[in-house]
């Protein structure tokens, strides 16, 4: 029997879940996993390089990424679907990168039917055929709890760290919790690193006030939760002393909500009777939501030509008419300069910090 | 009691194009009177592009201007939420939210919508779609059925007309070109009818890659694009695949900025070789100066090439 090579398996870099994937793919498939390089303005600019000019902005850091990794050595991609133009990436990421000379194996999940279970067992045996299901079961939920872990300490991480007056501490323990899930190599390690996160984040003191600036973040599945993307968006508000909160994540889209979001409906029956697209019900149940729990501010953020982003805004402005809560509306482009957000960031701060002295 | 006719009003924009035939004999056969908007022009596109996100696409902008230019004028406008037909046979996420959007958009203009749901992944089909409709509407179920499979029936016989005619084209002398666009696109007067006219005019035979057979274009589509996920990509890759041989160049024809076109039309141009293919996009442009200098030249191309210039 011909040997089987071990596959060395890249996905483009994404938010802090890098992690997850790698765990998942080293310890649940038992390939390699190779990290993409962090995401940089090279990435930025391969990837527009080769993209088709209206394409939305994902795409073309996803493909940016997916050069640096195979630069860095990776010889399988995997692409996911998707119900939005997500669902198309793979095949015309794979047309672009063949056509630039490229040799690889790709895995793009548009191709598998992901309603049937049995389609499942065939991916996990295209990573690889000797796959002891038994383990990969095991270890596929342990990268699953560390999505949650990631979720949970991030969350926790932006509503706290822009009172943090240990100077840097608060900032550091988050560092050293993504470092503990990036070299996670089984369980004890995941809980180790989540639980000393978990103390840290508590123990060390915060200056906050009694009632702070609190703002939402919602929008586009990609650029709302990547940091790169958004160009530390959650970090820049935060260091103004905001809290800043963010419900879509993988956790509460997927993990939670996977089956439809009919729960979420019930709340915005009068806004909207259908989903808008993949994100829209979570997106204006939770404007409502923060509108209702009197929060300060909401920042909407897309990429450029998110179709479904765009068409959630008009529900959003009544949203914000109803309940007379300000949205700050980001469109991010491959060109978008960190200047220019900064000054709308600085201006939307200022009056939401006016209109909380006057109100 | 003195029945009141009901009127509903069509939107002369999005999926009017396709359905029209289908709509128009569904209300007939029960008894409803059908209003339609005007063709576009400046004032409907004005209007439409204030109403909409600056972001949108040029053809949702076209329909928010269709809409506004009935309200007030009918009982109903008919905005249906139409997802998919199954697995990779969706349509642009747009068409899964015009009926929210509309009604935020219309929000204080006090007009009543009407909305119907295809979404057969979620087991949703146009039939139970369709009843559901006429029930809503107070008609009979029975009358319902029947006005459906009337309807059914005229819109099948309508394509096929159709696409007929379009056959008989490419046996005709002369320059053909296929332009590959969405119907909405191609038969706007503000989008795709000065294309046409101008390719008339130089004496083109302008032929559309979406008028084929449609269950055999989805299937012809597959080779093109294994795994293209919208419904109307589909056709019209499976049109392009049909007819590829048959023409002289190819145009693919779009509204900036389309999502599925931004990235579909990348991939015809990168799979489909040794035929001159234009890419034009389409913006609220004033005049038809521009495109008809891109169309010029690509037609002289064309000709060069043939050693007809």
């Amino acid at each position: 029997m011909a040997e089987v090579k071990t596959r060395k398996v890249a996905f483009p870099r994404y938010a802090e879940y890098s992690c997850a994937f790698k765990y998942i793919v080293e310890q649940a498939l038992g390939c390699k996993y190779v990290m993409p390089p962090a995401l940089t303005k090279r990435t930025m600019e391969l990837g527009t390089k080769y993209s088709p000019d209206f394409v939305c902005t994902p795409f073309k850091t996803m493909l940016g990424s997916i050069i640096e990794a195979l630069e860095a050595g990776a010889d399988t991609l995997m692409m996911t679907h998707g119900l939005c133009r997500l669902g198309y990436y793979g095949e015309l990421l794979e047309q672009i990168l063949r056509d630039l000379g490229y040799q690889f194996d790709f895995i793009n999940l548009s191709e598998y039917d992901m309603s049937k279970k049995k389609e499942y067992i065939r991916i996990v045996r295209r990573f690889n055929p000797k796959v002891n299901y038994a383990r990969f079961l095991v270890q596929f939920m342990e990268g699953l709890r560390m999505t949650e872990y990631v979720d949970e300490i991030t969350a926790e991480y932006y509503k706290g760290c822009g009172f943090d007056a240990s100077g840097g501490q608060y900032k550091r323990a988050y560092q050293d919790f993504l470092t503990a899930m990036y070299t996670a190599q089984g369980r004890a390690d995941v809980e180790a690193g989540y639980r000393a996160a978990k103390r840290s984040l508590q123990s060390i003191p915060l200056d906050k006030p009694q009632r702070p600036l609190r703002v939402g973040i919602l929008g586009e599945f990609y650029t709302a939760m990547d940091a790169f993307s958004n160009l530390e968006l959650e970090q820049k508000l935060a260091d103004m002393g905001v809290e800043v909160h963010r419900w879509m994540n993988v956790t509460n889209q997927f993990l939670r909500y996977g089956s439809g979001q009919k729960n979420l409906r019930v709340k915005i029956q009068d806004l909207s009777q259908y989903d808008m697209g993949p994100t829209s019900t979570a997106n204006i149940w939770y404007a409502r939501e923060c509108a209702e729990r009197g929060y300060d501010g909401l920042v909407h953020i897309k990429s450029s030509g998110c179709t479904p982003e765009i068409d959630v805004m008009p529900v959003l402005q009544t949203i914000s008419t109803d309940y007379k809560i300000p949205v700050l509306y980001l469109t991010y482009d491959a060109q978008t300069s960190d200047v220019g957000l900064m000054t709308r960031l600085e201006a939307f701060y200022d009056m939401i910090d006016m209109r909380k002295k006057v109100l | 009691m003195e029945k009141q006719t009901i009127t509903i009003g069509l939107p002369r924009a999005l999926l009017y194009y396709r359905y029209y035939a289908l709509w128009r004999t569904f209300f007939q056969e029960l008894g409803i009177e059908v209003a339609v908007s005007t063709p576009t022009d400046r004032d409907i596109l004005d209007r439409g592009t204030a109403l909409a996100i600056d972001e949108a696409c040029l053809s949702l902008k076209i329909y928010l201007g269709h809409v506004a230019a009935l309200v007030g004028k009918c009982d109903y406008i008919l905005v249906p939420r139409v997802s998919n037909f199954g697995r990779h046979r969706n349509m642009c996420t747009r068409f899964e939210s015009t009926p929210d959007l509309v009604r935020s958009v219309f929000r204080d203009s006090g007009q009543s919508f009407l909305s119907y749901e295809v979404d057969e992944e979620q087991k949703k089909t146009e039939e139970d779609a369709f009843l559901d409709l006429g029930k809503r509407l107070g008609c009979p179920p029975k009358a319902v059925k029947r006005a459906y499979k009337q309807a059914k029936k005229a819109e099948a016989a309508h394509h096929k007309a159709r696409v007929q005619r379009y056959e008989q084209q490419y046996k005709r002398d002369g320059l053909k070109v296929l332009i590959a666009a969405h119907s909405y696109v191609m038969e706007d007067p503000y989008m795709g009818r000065p294309v046409t006219d101008y390719l008339k005019r130089v004496g083109v035979i302008p032929l559309r890659a979406d008028m084929v057979d449609r269950d055999g274009a989805l299937k012809k589509g597959r080779e093109l694009s294994p795994t293209c996920k919208w419904e109307i990509s589909r056709e019209i890759l499976g049109g392009i695949a049909m007819h590829r041989d048959d023409v002289d160049g190819i145009i693919l024809l779009s509204a900036f900025p389309c999502g599925p076109d931004a990235m579909v039309n990348e991939l015809i141009a990168r799979r489909v070789k040794g035929v001159p293919m234009l890419n034009l996009v389409l913006d609220s442009q004033s005049g038809t100066a521009g495109v008809e200098t891109r169309l010029e030249s690509f037609i002289d191309i064309i000709r060069f090439q043939e050693g007809k210039l």
